[in-house]
């Protein structure tokens, strides 16, 4: 390549955005095709079901919460932005109420009004079993992540009261998750969550314009949406659900999408070469071993913990996965603002692993037998068979015989609601199981403490420990951001001291995309807004 | 033969019984809790005994198939637990899609089986023979799902000659018998019928040679008459087998397709079956098993009473 | 099914399996089939002499490595580890989930089915009916929603594949010794009062045994398929064990980057089942008696 070619292309590059600013937005472009990891399209009545994947497509395409999250740039973590709601505080006499004012001259697809009636109705349906619109898959999708609501109540029009179960200054975290549908739609399809789960009606940028079950959903834009900025510049978004992974690098590969979701580490090379872009960015994720502290396991002793964080070799999995991870030594990236100042790395250092093995009892005449329970597959596992035979063979070399029990995911997911305690899971030292940490709850404070056991919360491995519980009260009743993050970097950088879990890998979100595929931003975020995307 | 099959039906009754009896304990069979694949990651446990009653675990098992089958038999397949919609259109949708394929791997089958396996009578014992044997032995021999991902690569991908994957172009709104629709069927038809194309060549030539052993085509062959009179005659002898073997093969093709489908991404029984299984949907997972096993079973009788009908000695005492 | 046909008209004494043995032998390519089969299963059970490399040592640098890489032989799988003494290994679990199901199958259909054409009467009509109620599911589905049901693992997968021979097998077996039981022979050894348990010794198993175990072998080869299709679908065989099917699944998507090496596995289970199929179609041909 010459001087002058580069100078072109980065003068390009340079100009490129600034033309397509000035291009009119409202100029439709193009029809994106989508594979997505799923075997169906995920439930469309505003609560998805099918993790993260399922709010990314039918969530926050369809939808707004009252809270959303900026998916705008790919340099720091996604931050809050408001949503439905424009302002948000907890009144300054009673911190555990809220008072949300909405934003006004909102309408749904079908043309009513969003207002406080209709986000009421959305509580309702989801958590008063008593309401006419109440609907037990909508609590179930919900529950899990909205823990701090306890009550709602209209104060006008476009203001309304959120109490929390005690002090909690997480609620706005939580309330991205509520999708506000529309109850004059759903009085419309017959009162029937069915009806309007093939007629859906939110107040997201897209609408819903085809849907035929395990097959395809076929999204438009909403012309009308509320935020100019965000009105979709594609004539047509179409989600399609491939589960099986050759089946979607052969449908990339054959042009029948422009867009795959988790294409596999061993088919990058094969895409890279056919012009394909694998995008990656670190996404609040992590992917770990999460131990049982209970006496009877060797992880009690805490030189165990450090020894096998020790002895994996991280930069290699990473290798191994052709790039589409990136090594976890805690639960946060170390530029995370929670990161802290932990002064345990878990770092690739098999000679100190085999010394704490041996300080702790154990050596060549005593090998160490672990036994883990894995999952073959399963949202946010990433490709759990290859990694976990390959983490297998790390602890070998340092004196320890793992032994992995592997589970079909569901499965997996009931011996995690079991806790380590539980009778199923005598002899488990450790659960496989990735975890979201995409805010302060999730990436942290629900994995220690009494009130975070099985089955009410994600303490699997009965952490017990006192700092940890005191700092968290601590952060729940801290409204100041900036105080509130320097609590939580306390929190993690006890959590990586203590080594409470073993740290393999954070997920990059990888996907592959055609080069005619324009516009994207990979967020650090599970999400991703399909707005400003256009085909070239 | 009324009362051969009325002695038929007779013996089938008790099967569906049985069969819809195994269908509910392999539910019961799974190891963990039921229960556990409806709720979200932290329920409580107060939400664990809602959903128990909701659909009827808290029950004693009797109790739960009794119920189970009442419904069943009035045609209430339950709703997914995962999507809320009802079994019955999740696998109306499902077999129809699935019947696409199986009639045309079915054909595909036939066609080549018969024309094998009579090359391989006819030819029998020579080199025709033993090359068509060889090749039937190899296409029950192939891991069919992995000649699929062999296919998709050389003649979707590496070659862009046939859509990789799906029933239909992508506005598709249904399936129709015109060219878009038909190319995207011949690979997962090809590897779908790789197995009964073999088992129904294998056959017929077995029938083929159990014909021209038979005294009359020797006679007719002692007496000169045209090559074309004997096939007739050998081909009238051995296709009620072949046929009755075509039936059946294709009631293993309804259910059996589970591996290729998830291949091709076909929205069929088979993909139905194996994502149920994965997101424990019990209700689609029962629904589904019962559905095909019945439909199988009602598939052997009428084969069985066809052939019976063709060929009085079958008719066992 | 097909075994029916093959029922001896009487077929006792060494003079007719040494018959059997010289017809057998008298096909080049029955021979070969069986030839290659004796070399795999001798492999797989020695694998751990035989295997030049330690199956679960990783090696980043020799990640889906060509053949003839040093080292590897047959190139590297998806972890680096050596693809031969992968192959070896994973022969072993393949071989034992492929024969494991139908031996076990053959005691248990065996039993059912010699006990149901002997007795006749009622019991015939209850063991077959509870037979019928097994064969009325298409054979892959009824492994895949078994295996499905009690969730991943070699055990499992066998338990699954078990059930599904079973029934194929008492039915054979009830149909062959039906036909022996209404043969001259027996019925005057009946009648001369012999005991029951040396009929079945002497008259029915000698004459079902061959037939029976045909049918058992030519199952086998669909075992092959079937095991390995489980384990595609994550069903079977969980790591570190690897059989033939879980390596295919594994390296389905480097058949893009390095399809030689990622297609070995799949070679490896037609290969078997190929063998496995011409020995069985060998050893039924070489027992058709010319008339």
């Amino acid at each position: 390549m010459t001087c002058s070619t580069k100078l072109r292309r980065f003068a390009t590059a340079l100009l490129l955005p600034a033309l397509m600013g000035l291009a009119s937005p409202v100029v439709a472009q193009g029809t994106l095709r989508v594979a997505m990891t799923l075997a169906d399209i995920p439930l469309t009545d505003g609560a998805p079901d099918q993790g993260t994947e399922g709010v990314r497509f039918s969530g926050i395409t369809l939808y707004d919460g009252l809270t959303n999250w900026d998916l705008t740039q790919a340099e720091r973590p996604a931050e809050l932005r408001a949503g439905l709601a424009t302002e948000w505080a907890p009144r300054p006499d009673d911190p555990t109420r809220w008072i949300f004012k909405l934003r006004q001259g909102v309408r749904f697809h079908d043309g009513s009004v969003m207002n406080a009636d209709a986000v009421i109705f959305t509580f309702e349906r989801a958590l008063n079993s008593n309401h006419p619109a109440y609907d037990v898959s909508a609590r179930r999708q919900l529950q899990a992540f909205i823990p701090a609501v306890k009550a709602w109540s209209k104060i006008d029009e476009y203001t309304i009261e959120i109490e929390t179960n005690g002090i909690d200054s997480q609620l706005p975290f939580q309330m991205t998750r509520l999708f506000v549908v529309s109850p004059a739609h759903w009085e419309a399809v017959g009162r029937d969550w069915n009806a309007y789960r093939r007629n859906p009606s939110g107040t997201g940028p897209w609408r819903m314009d085809a849907l035929v079950p395990r097959q395809r959903m076929e999204l438009v834009p909403n012309r009308e949406y509320w935020d100019a900025a965000r009105r979709p510049r594609l004539d047509r978004l179409v989600l399609l659900p491939i589960p099986e992974v050759s089946a979607r690098t052969a449908a990339l590969l054959s042009n029948r999408v422009e867009w795959a979701e988790s294409p596999s580490p061993d088919s990058v090379p094969r895409l890279r070469q056919a012009g394909f872009t694998i995008s990656t960015n670190a996404i609040p994720h992590m992917w770990p071993y999460t131990v049982s502290v209970l006496p009877d396991s060797p992880f009690h002793d805490i030189r165990v913990r450090q020894a096998v964080n020790l002895a994996i070799d991280r930069d290699g999995l990473v290798q191994v996965l052709n790039g589409l991870a990136v090594p976890s030594i805690g639960n946060l990236t170390p530029d995370h603002p929670w990161f802290g100042t932990p002064s345990f790395r878990p770092r690739f250092d098999q000679a100190e692993a085999r010394r704490l093995l041996a300080a702790a009892g154990y050596g060549p005449n005593r090998r160490l037998p672990l036994k883990f329970i894995i999952s073959a597959s399963g949202s946010g596992q990433m490709y759990p068979l290859l990694m976990n035979e390959y983490v297998q063979e790390n602890l070998r070399q340092v004196g320890i015989d793992l032994e992995l029990q592997v589970f079909e995911w569901e499965a997996l997911r009931g011996r995690r609601r079991d806790g380590a305690q539980g009778a199923s899971n005598r002899g488990v030292h450790a659960l496989n199981n990735s975890w979201n940490s995409m805010d302060p709850y999730n990436g942290l404070l629900r994995f220690f403490g009494p009130n975070e056991l099985p089955p009410n919360g994600t303490n699997w491995g009965n952490i017990r420990d006192e700092v940890l519980e005191g700092l968290a009260e601590r952060v729940k009743g801290e409204f100041d951001p900036q105080r509130q993050a320097a609590l939580l970097a306390q929190i993690h950088t006890r959590f990586v001291d203590q080594a409470y879990f073993i740290w393999v890998v954070h997920d990059v979100g990888p996907r592959a995309l055609s080069r005619r595929v324009q516009g994207h931003v990979h967020a650090k975020s599970w999400y991703v807004d399909f707005s400003p995307l256009f085909l070239r | 033969m009324l009362r051969y099959l009325l002695r038929r039906l007779a013996y089938v009754a008790p099967i569906a019984v049985g069969v819809t009896l195994i269908v509910f304990l392999l539910v019961h069979i799974a190891p963990g809790d039921p229960i556990s694949a409806i709720l979200p990651d932290d329920a409580s446990a107060e939400m664990v005994a809602e959903a128990r009653r909701e659909y009827g675990l808290d029950k004693p098992l009797p109790v739960q198939y009794g119920i189970w089958l009442w419904r069943a038999a009035q045609g209430e397949l339950g709703t997914s637990i995962r999507s809320g919609r009802t079994v019955a259109s999740e696998l109306s949708m499902a077999v129809g899609n699935t019947f696409i394929l199986a009639v045309a791997a079915g054909l595909l089958a036939c066609v080549l089986g018969v024309a094998l396996g009579l090359v391989a009578g006819l030819a029998r014992d020579r080199i025709g023979d033993h090359l068509t044997s060889l090749f039937t032995l190899a296409g029950v021999s192939l891991p069919h799902y992995w000649v699929a991902i062999l296919l998709v690569i050389v003649f979707a991908v590496e070659n862009p000659w046939l859509p990789p994957l799906g029933m239909g172009p992508d506005s598709s709104d249904g399936w129709r018998p015109d060219w878009a629709h038909l190319q995207h069927l011949i690979l997962p038809a090809i590897a779908t019928a790789l197995i009964p194309m073999a088992v129904i060549a294998r056959t017929m030539r077995a029938s083929v040679i159990e014909a021209l052993d038979q005294d009359f085509v020797t006679t007719l062959h002692a007496k000169g008459l045209l090559p074309g009179r004997r096939l007739w005659h050998v081909l009238r002898n051995a296709l009620p087998t072949t046929l009755a073997v075509t039936g059946l093969q294709l009631g293993n093709m309804l259910g059996g397709s589970v591996l290729v489908e998830t291949v091709f991404a076909w929205p069929g029984t088979g993909f139905l079956l194996a994502n149920a299984i994965f997101q424990r949907d019990l209700p689609v997972l029962q629904g589904t098993m019962l559905v095909l096993s019945l439909f199988f079973v009602v598939l052997n009788l009428a084969v069985d009473l066809l052939q019976s009908w063709a060929d009085p000695r079958i008719r066992r005492a | 099914m097909s075994a029916t046909a093959a029922v001896p008209a009487k077929a006792q004494g060494t003079g007719y399996w040494g018959g059997v043995a010289r017809r057998f032998l008298r096909q080049p390519l029955a021979v070969a089939a069986a030839l290659v089969l004796l070399v795999v299963i001798l492999a797989a059970i020695g694998a751990d002499w035989i295997a030049p490399a330690d199956p679960f040592q990783t090696s980043v640098a020799r990640r889906l490595a060509a053949i003839g890489t040093p080292g590897r032989p047959l190139g590297g799988d998806e972890l680096g580890r050596d693809m031969l003494s992968r192959l070896i290994h994973g022969g072993r679990v393949s071989l034992a989930m492929a024969i494991v199901p139908v031996a076990v199958a053959l005691v248990i259909g065996g039993f059912l089915g010699v006990l149901a054409g002997y007795a006749g009467g009622a019991v015939n009509m209850a063991i077959m009916r509870v037979m019928d109620v097994f064969y009325a599911y298409p054979s892959i589905l009824l492994a895949v929603a078994i295996a499905g049901a009690l969730g991943p693992g070699m055990l499992n997968g066998m338990v699954a594949l078990t059930l599904v021979f079973v029934a194929p097998i008492a039915r054979v077996a009830e149909s062959v010794t039906t036909q022996v039981r209404a043969n001259d022979y027996v019925v005057a050894a009946r009648l001369s009062g012999a005991p029951t348990w040396m009929i079945l010794r002497r008259h029915v198993l000698n004459n079902v045994a061959g037939p029976v175990l045909v049918f058992a072998a030519s199952q086998v080869s669909v075992s092959i398929i079937a095991a390995s299709g489980l384990s595609f679908l994550g069903l079977g065989v969980s790591p570190p064990q690897a059989d033939w099917g879980l390596m295919l699944s594994a390296l389905r998507q480097a058949l893009y980057v390095n399809p030689w090496v990622a297609a070995l596995p799949g070679a490896a289970i037609f290969l078997c089942s190929m063998a496995v199929n011409i020995v069985s179609d060998g050893i039924r041909r070489a027992m058709e008696l010319r008339r």
